[in-house]
């Protein structure tokens, strides 16, 4: 293993409210691909984010390629070869390729912009790395995984020596996520020292040499990658083990009534020909990769997105569903997987917010029955244990597990029987997630239905009763949960479409 | 090309643009033979000057996702202010344009603080300065017209720059001369500096911009500076075109370059749009402000028409995206 | 969560706190001009003058206020007041239209450009200042065709047809105020205690969220336009029945204005947050403003630039607050 080439040590960082970095450790050796794991809101990227100068420390020193530095930007950073893959890409939809790659630096012949050169280097860059991607192609027309490939094909451009990699797997289909491996392998013998954030345990044993882990703002520990086991790691993580024993079997009687049935439904290149039915009182998993069309499904079946055809039934009668009022007049409610954007209105508060979807049955006249709507939020905020001081609370101020409560509440205001939970716990923290779980447990056995679309194995292994697995736009499998196992439900996820 | 797809576009739209040109040219051709005479098309010149100027400025803001309302009242309150000093101050006229066009840089600068510093939405900020320049010019002047030096008078040359007269009495429009000059150098840097990149830059994606490490405020703020110069120069070819300035005018000019661009292809949320375009898309405005009085409807419906394309024109690009 | 409560608790108390200095501030200002025109502003012609502006400003800044509450703009407001007032009082004038009739046209002019507007904001998501700018000239250019360019007046107090001017003062009693209070407290009624409102602040905070729940959004954010439009068509009624005479091509001014006594008034300009008491403070301060201007022997070209800086001011300081908050 190569030298130590970058050291963080003991970084303190507070935000109003917030201590989100407690004297934080990491150290980054030459040639290596050190992952940095933790919870979500364990700090990891805020720790990248002071390294890279998008945030000021308050105390601690970095210390680069032997001497003392902080950088007051992300240009200074690129400048001295500490680059960031960001989560959220970074891209400018209306330039090509080659324009993205060198926004901010571009080659010059007095005050023209040299955009032969680039689109020639961009070519070079694109072959050192063995991708295959225009650099005349206009920035919007590539497929989100080339968009990514354009990314770190950016980052090693500006002769990097240090690159992040901020989740980059998230929006990337398998085999993407193998070009992708190629070219980390191919930039470690290069002897590029790379730090890799993910929460996909598999890719970290796949890809990574050693393991830094946080908890809470603070650092936990470091392990050499071969010799840990997923356990230990996710031990440091939570600081107890969290795997609990997936769901053996069926709670649904084989006779229970389909309440919903989708028959051939076409969206879009996402949605192609997906079927299945939904019993009363089941979970239905809907398992995949990112970008499967798993979410996309859901929304053409909600009618938030037009879908080109396909047949819906409800409680076996046929219904139209061409926008979200329609699905909810049938009892269909749909928790977004982003909360903030499609879920909830942040700057109203958590009672207006409960009866959004059902405001006709709170009226007294013209006026809204404010007193009746109270009620119903309260009783909500009790039955589901919302943590509020008050129903007068503005949602904003909620945590994100409190704030999915509020939308879960939404539509058993409307009295829906089919909830579709769409990734139900991203971004909830541990404790609460299991309240969730306990949640959708409940609804269940009250007779309710519920669609739940997740990225996490253990949870689609945990809730479901039944799993279908989506690949590229189509169902792949449909598999009770007395037969899932991980591989099979992996397998069909991959598997390769003629 | 360094864009072929986002270039061919234009392309389509440019020559869709000139398509439409034609047969306006042809159906008020056809339905009044007094439209095709010489001085129809100087007349539709002598309109355009001041469209073309103050909409290759407005397309940068646009570019950006924003907008710069305060084109149309700022040309006369700067030609009005030129004006005033030139006649009643005995101001050289040179240093009469100069102050014209200064002041028209000078509310861009203001602009781009508004909208760049201190981050107000741009069509308030720029229906505030279209509101103050309005005041301005007659709170300076005094509130009376202001006719700058006739053409036969002897600082009069500068009208020759857009409308030359020879001895014989012909009139020879060179003005279009220097438009096109102007389109060639501001096509130039919006497609090949870094003006025009960060331009489209912002309009695309500001954050990413900023991050990029793109000084993102300056070239925001630069939009609008572009924007308060053609502003200048359009308040110069307004004073060079016609006779007298009146105060209080100039509400509404700004439509009809900000619908000439977006006519022209300009997109309306930001990102997409090229000189050349704005610059046709000014000829359909104007066409449609000359020729219509010749088909029997008086001036008034311009107004009314011009507001409707710049609808059908967002229109189009809504359905477009649509599909 | 004891901390978020007080937090909350704050804020709550410090919207009550800018209404309180908007009040202290626009008294302020009613001392200062009296001082400066030494007495004279304080006497009931002004008084008059200032009411009869804050009507129709009240009426146009009322309306505009629903449609920022969704998160849009409407800047046609001025020339669309005009085009009311043009096209119904040359239908009075010249055609023998009866009084009733005009002024039932007056507003439903208003509410038809309303619609107009919210229709292509709402259903074809055209973005609401090019759909402002296009039928600010539209309205312009109808009410000039519609006129031949010439002015209009409508009839005197003493003219047969003239009770439409009690309106605004019928013997003595400000008829105008009691029904612009009426007005105020029936849009703060509908923003606040009906789904109208709900739907329009919310739609106005989250568009998406409140679709995805079920709502027809394009239908409430429509109805903002159209609550403005009919709002604006009253406002034509109030200014016709202070000024009788109304001239074609005018009305851009009174955009700037009603805005800035919209924006001053607390609503906040990325929509959500809407205050109808504060609309009405921020109109008088307006129209104080505006008539102390004339008072002091300034142009109405003052006027503009005043109000203008004052809108910077008031967008300004919702949009650091808002930057503060996050």
């Amino acid at each position: 293993m190569g030298d130590i080439i970058l050291t963080m040590k003991d970084i303190d960082k507070s935000f109003p409210g917030v201590h989100a970095l407690d004297h934080v450790d990491l150290e980054v050796r030459k040639g290596e691909v050190l992952a940095l794991m933790g919870e979500n809101g364990a700090g990891k990227s805020t720790l990248m984010k002071v390294l890279t100068g998008i945030y000021k420390k308050d105390s601690g020193t970095i210390t680069y390629e032997g001497k003392e530095v902080e950088f007051k930007n992300t240009r200074e950073a690129q400048e001295a070869g500490i680059v960031i893959v960001h989560q959220e890409l970074n891209m400018l939809g209306h330039l090509s390729v080659a324009q993205n790659l060198f926004i901010g630096r571009e080659f010059r012949k007095g005050i023209r912009i040299d955009d032969k050169k680039m689109n020639e280097e961009a070519k070079k860059l694109f072959d050192r790395l063995n991708v295959d991607i225009d650099p005349t192609e206009t920035m919007s027309n590539l497929t989100v995984g080339k968009q990514q490939m354009c990314e770190i094909a950016k980052a090693v451009s500006f002769d990097a020596k240090v690159i992040i990699f901020d989740e980059p797997s998230a929006a990337l289909t398998e085999s993407e996520i193998e070009e992708m491996f190629k070219i980390i392998r191919d930039l470690k013998k290069k002897d590029i020292a790379m730090v890799y954030i993910s929460h996909r345990m598999d890719e970290i044993k796949v890809i990574t040499d050693r393991v830094t882990v946080m908890r809470d703002g603070t650092y936990v520990g470091t392990l050499i990658t071969e010799e840990c086991s997923k356990e230990d790691i996710i031990n440091m993580m939570v600081g107890r083990v969290i795997y609990e024993d997936p769901k053996t079997e069926s709670a649904v009687p084989k006779d229970a009534p389909v309440v919903l049935k989708v028959e051939h439904l076409n969206a879009g290149k996402m949605v192609q020909d997906v079927s299945f039915e939904l019993r009363k009182g089941e979970i239905l998993g809907f398992s995949g990769l990112m970008g499967a069309g798993r979410t996309e499904t859901a929304r053409a079946l909600f009618g938030a997105d037009p879908k080109e055809s396909g047949d819906i039934y409800v409680n076996g009668k046929k219904v139209t569903i061409n926008n979200p009022q329609d699905a909810v007049n049938c009892g269909i409610g749909y928790l977004s997987e982003d909360r903030k954007r499609y879920g909830i209105v942040v700057q109203k508060t958590v009672a207006e917010n409960t009866t959004m979807a059902s405001v006709n049955d709170f009226m007294k006249g013209i006026f809204i029955d404010k007193k009746k709507e109270k009620e119903i939020a309260d009783k909500y905020v009790e039955a589901l244990a919302t943590k509020t001081p008050d129903v007068e609370q503005l949602v904003v101020n909620l945590s994100g597990g409190n704030q999915q409560k509020v939308v879960i509440a939404k539509w058993l205001t409307r009295n829906s029987d089919i909830l579709i939970f769409d990734e139900p716990t991203r971004g909830i923290d541990v404790g609460a997630k299991n309240e969730i779980y306990k949640l959708m447990n409940k609804l269940v056995a009250e007779g309710k239905s519920i669609i739940m679309i997740s990225s996490e194995m253990t949870e689609i292994l945990r809730m479901s009763d039944r799993i279908v697995v989506m690949c590229e736009g189509k169902k792949t499998g449909e598999i009770d949960i007395s037969e899932a196992k991980q591989e099979n439900i992996m397998n069909l996820a991959t598997r390769e479409i003629e | 090309m360094a864009n072929k797809k986002a270039f061919g576009k234009l392309k389509g739209r440019e020559a869709m643009v000139l398509g439409i040109i034609a047969a306006m040219v042809i159906l008020f051709s056809v339905l009044s033979s007094t439209f095709r005479t010489y001085p129809t098309l100087v007349s539709v010149l002598d309109i355009s000057y001041y469209i073309t100027l103050m909409a290759l400025g407005v397309t940068f803001p646009l570019i950006t996702g924003g907008v710069d309302l305060s084109i149309g009242t700022g040309l006369v309150s700067y030609a009005l202010i030129g004006g005033f000093l030139i006649v009643h101050q005995g101001v050289p006229v040179g240093v009469g344009i100069l102050a014209c066009i200064g002041i028209g840089v000078l509310v861009g600068v203001f602009n781009g603080v508004l909208i760049a510093v201190m981050d107000l939405p741009p069509f308030l900020a720029t229906l505030c300065t279209c509101m103050i320049t309005r005041g301005l010019g007659p709170a300076l002047c005094g509130g009376f017209g202001v006719s700058w030096p006739s053409a036969i008078s002897a600082d009069g040359a500068f009208r020759n720059v857009f409308k030359f007269t020879s001895d014989s009495g012909t009139v020879i429009p060179i003005g279009i001369v220097f438009m096109i000059v102007l389109v060639g150098i501001m096509s130039f840097v919006l497609e090949h500096t870094r003006v025009g990149r960060y331009t489209i830059a912002i309009g695309s994606n500001k954050e990413a911009t900023r991050l990029a490490g793109v000084n993102v405020k300056f070239y925001h703020m630069l939009a609008y500076i572009i924007s308060g110069l053609f502003a200048g120069l359009a308040g110069v070819a307004y004073a060079a075109t016609y006779a007298t300035i009146y105060p209080g005018s100039g509400a509404g000019f700004e439509l009809d370059a900000i619908g000439g661009a977006i006519v022209g292809g300009v997109s309306a949320s930001g990102g997409v749009g090229s000189i050349v375009g704005a610059f046709l898309g000014v000829f359909v405005i104007c066409l449609m402000k000359v020729g219509l009085p010749f088909i029997g409807l008086q001036a008034n419906w311009q107004q009314i028409f011009t507001g409707i394309v710049l609808i059908a024109a967002v229109l189009i690009d809504v359905i477009k995206k649509k599909k | 969560m004891k901390v978020e409560k007080i937090k909350q608790n704050t804020l709550v108390k410090k919207v009550g706190f800018n209404r309180i200095v908007l009040i202290f501030v626009m008294l302020l200002m009613y001392l200062i001009f009296g001082g400066l025109t030494g007495g004279s502003f304080f006497g009931i012609s002004r008084i008059t003058d200032t009411l009869n502006y804050a009507y129709f400003l009240g009426f146009l800044s009322l309306g505009v206020t629903f449609v920022i509450a969704t998160g849009g703009i409407d800047f046609s407001i001025g020339p669309v007041m005009f085009c009311c007032a043009l096209v119904s009082g040359y239908s009075l004038m010249t055609y023998g239209v009866p009084m009733a009739v005009s002024l039932i046209m007056s507003i439903l002019i208003g509410v038809l450009f309303g619609a107009f507007n919210g229709y292509l904001v709402a259903y074809w998501k055209i973005p609401p200042f090019i759909v402002s700018m296009a039928s600010m000239n539209i309205a312009k250019g109808i009410a000039a065709v519609f006129t031949k360019t010439q002015s209009v007046s409508w009839p005197q107090s003493t003219a047969a047809d003239g009770w439409y001017r009690n309106f605004v003062n019928m013997n003595g009693i400000p008829v105008g105020l009691i029904v612009f209070g009426t007005v105020a407290v029936i849009c703060a009624v509908i923003l606040n205690k009906t789904k109208w409102g709900r739907y329009i602040l919310c739609l106005g905070s989250n568009e998406e969220a409140v679709r995805l729940s079920g709502v027809n959004v394009k239908k409430w954010k429509m109805l903002a336009y159209i609550i403005c439009g009919t709002l604006v068509g009253i406002a034509s009624i109030y200014f016709v029945a202070a000024y009788t005479t109304v001239q074609p091509g005018y009305g851009d001014q009174y955009n700037n204005e009603a805005i800035a006594g919209c924006v001053m008034g607390g609503t906040s300009m990325v929509g959500g947050l809407a205050s109808i008491s504060g609309t009405v403070i921020g109109v008088f301060i307006i129209s104080l403003l505006q008539q102390g201007i004339l008072a002091l022997g300034f142009t109405k070209e003052y006027q503009y630039i005043i109000t203008g800086l004052i809108v910077i001011a008031a967008v300004y300081s919702d949009v650091s607050a808002r930057r503060r908050k996050n």
